[in-house]
């Protein structure tokens, strides 16, 4: 399986519904984002998900930190 | 010590969510939708109802896949936020700021301690997993995954954890990453940033009581901008007319927590960690960036028996989240403001969470309404959110839209009445933050100038002809005759 949003492979099945087995939902360990099989294309399809929200594997590194980490005491 | 209750009409004050939302209902201000929905519905529900006029709290009974209920947009209308203070649905909203105002100077009210509490019915500290118990779902299209919106989180200052006063109830928003993981917004100036600071600087976690589903005073509180030395729960007796909160000890950690809560989750920010959070549609009507932030790991929940999961919906203004903190806003940067200058009369910061502000004010002199303006900007709040502040004379209504709007039509002269202070502090989820974290402020002096300002030209008020009074009651009288 590979995430819509940053079309990486690293993806688990994050959770089963609770009750019956109507849908399970997938985590995104690279980017950390989270659909649902039941939901529409664009949000589980990496060929349909908005451009503008893609994100590049590589540029998890370069994000803001918020907040800045402290230095130690 | 909390004082005397003053004599008035409005003595409701609720102990837990479920006694607002059934007066709610009684109130025809909650429906209930008994049919399955797909979780992913319920944020379009609640954008649904903040658009109606006085939009109802919608619960949903049965959410496909899910075990328990979610209620949205309880807090969502004038007519919600009105019978939150026990006063009539159709209180108007300057009416529901002075009242408001008055109970503020009610603080500090204690909360009652008590041992037992209905979320102490169930507790769950092996396999936990958020899901079997919240009825988790994506509020806006592109949010990066499930997010509590409307949590109240409790903690404690590290260096000093003891401590009642600096024990902080915020709200802050968390995206859900796993049965047992959270992602958590601290921003620098919020008070968890500064606790998280001080924790990671000794590299030790922050312990953390995520309260789901608190009595409406409380979230409110939750939201509500005080000092960093002043505890929320002081300031819920006071909100609530006098009468205490209840508070209770958090299960396994060493915090106390709102005793009327649906769901307590505990558990701990890692630290010295951060990792991708968002976007998430956010409360300036678009969506925030992905950033690189603080990671929760959740160690126990506890929860009523069929829990209500309560969160809610925020988009472009208005949807809940700006009647949740519209007048909580307002009414702190007033008493802030008031203590320095007694000159000012009210204070509007519904705006964007005060990005936007008008204050009326007395002007002793020329330049003072712009002195005004410094100090808001010099508060907590105001330092980093408030981007546009207008000050209108005392006789303009800063809740009357139309009167500011003529105060600024009729009083500005651009050239000297608007100021722009460049490079201050800033909101980072405005997106005209730039670089995010940053905001050039602007000033706009709309009161009538004094001396010794140069006054070009004296301005002389109309009042309303004599007999105004009596002419409104026979034209009111012709309408109902005309309509009957």
């Amino acid at each position: 399986m590979i995430c819509p949003r940053c079309d990486t492979d690293k993806v688990d099945v994050m959770v089963q519904s609770p009750v019956g087995h109507v849908w399970e939902m997938y985590l995104c360990h690279t980017c950390a984002y989270t659909w649902r099989s039941t939901e529409t294309p664009d949000k589980t399809d990496p060929a349909r998900y908005n451009p503008h929200f893609k994100i590049k594997a590589g540029e998890i590194g370069q994000m803001l930190v918020i907040p800045p980490i402290v230095p130690l005491a | 010590m909390a004082q005397a209750l003053p004599k008035t009409e409005v003595p409701q004050a609720y102990m837990d969510l479920r006694a607002f939302l059934a007066v709610l209902e009684a109130e025809g201000q909650l429906v209930r939708v008994k049919e399955e929905v797909d979780p992913e519905e319920i944020g379009a529900a609640g954008r649904a109802s903040a658009d109606l006029p006085n939009g109802p709290a919608v619960m949903f009974e049965k959410v496909r896949g899910y075990r328990n209920p979610v209620v949205t947009n309880v807090h969502g209308s004038w007519a919600n936020h009105a019978l939150m203070m026990g006063m009539p649905r159709d209180t108007p909203t300057k009416a529901q700021f002075l009242e408001l105002s008055r109970r503020w100077d009610l603080y500090p009210v204690p909360p009652e301690r008590v041992e037992d509490a209905p979320f102490k019915q169930n507790f769950v500290d092996r396999d936990i997993n958020l899901f079997d118990i919240i009825s988790l779902y994506r509020i806006n299209t592109y949010d990066a995954g499930c997010f509590l919106s409307k949590a109240c989180i409790v903690s404690a200052d590290p260096e000093d954890p003891k401590s009642y006063a600096k024990t902080n109830l915020g709200t802050y928003r968390m995206q859900v990453k796993g049965k047992d993981r959270l992602g958590i917004q601290a921003l620098p100036f919020h008070d968890l940033g500064l606790q998280l600071a001080k924790a990671e600087a000794l590299n030790r976690p922050v312990p953390l009581a995520i309260c789901l589903g608190c009595d409406p005073i409380t979230t409110f509180m939750a939201s509500t901008p005080i000092r960093y030395d002043q505890n929320e729960y002081d300031y819920v007796g006071a909100l609530n007319n006098g009468v205490p909160m209840r508070i209770t000890k958090a299960p396994t950690l060493d915090l106390e927590v709102p005793a009327g809560c649906e769901i307590c989750i505990e558990g701990y920010i890692e630290p010295r960690v951060r990792e991708v959070e968002g976007p998430f549609g956010e409360f300036p009507g678009s969506y925030s960036g992905a950033r690189l932030q603080a990671v929760v790991r959740v160690t126990s929940i506890s929860y009523r028996d069929n829990p209500i999961f309560e969160n809610l919906y925020l988009g472009i203004p208005w949807s809940e989240i700006d009647y949740l903190m519209a007048l909580n806003t307002s009414v702190p940067l007033y008493k802030m403001l008031k203590e320095t200058f007694p000159e000012v009369e009210a204070v509007n910061a519904m705006y964007t969470h005060g990005i936007g502000v008008i204050v009326s004010t007395k002007v002793r002199f020329g330049g003072f309404g712009k002195a005004v303006a410094m100090r808001l900007l010099s508060t907590p709040h105001g330092m980093a959110y408030s981007k546009i502040i207008i000050i209108v004379d005392e006789f303009v209504d800063p809740f009357n839209l139309a009167q500011v709007m003529w105060a600024m039509t009729t009083r500005v002269d651009p050239d000297k009445d608007v100021s722009i202070i460049k490079n201050c502090p800033g909101m980072p989820l405005d997106p005209s933050s730039n670089p995010p974290g940053m905001h050039n402020k602007m000033i706009i002096d709309a009161t009538t100038p004094k001396a010794p300002e140069i006054v070009s030209r004296e301005t002389e008020l109309l009042t309303p002809p004599a007999g105004t009074a009596k002419w409104a009651a026979i034209i009111a009288g012709l309408v109902r005759q005309a309509r009957d």
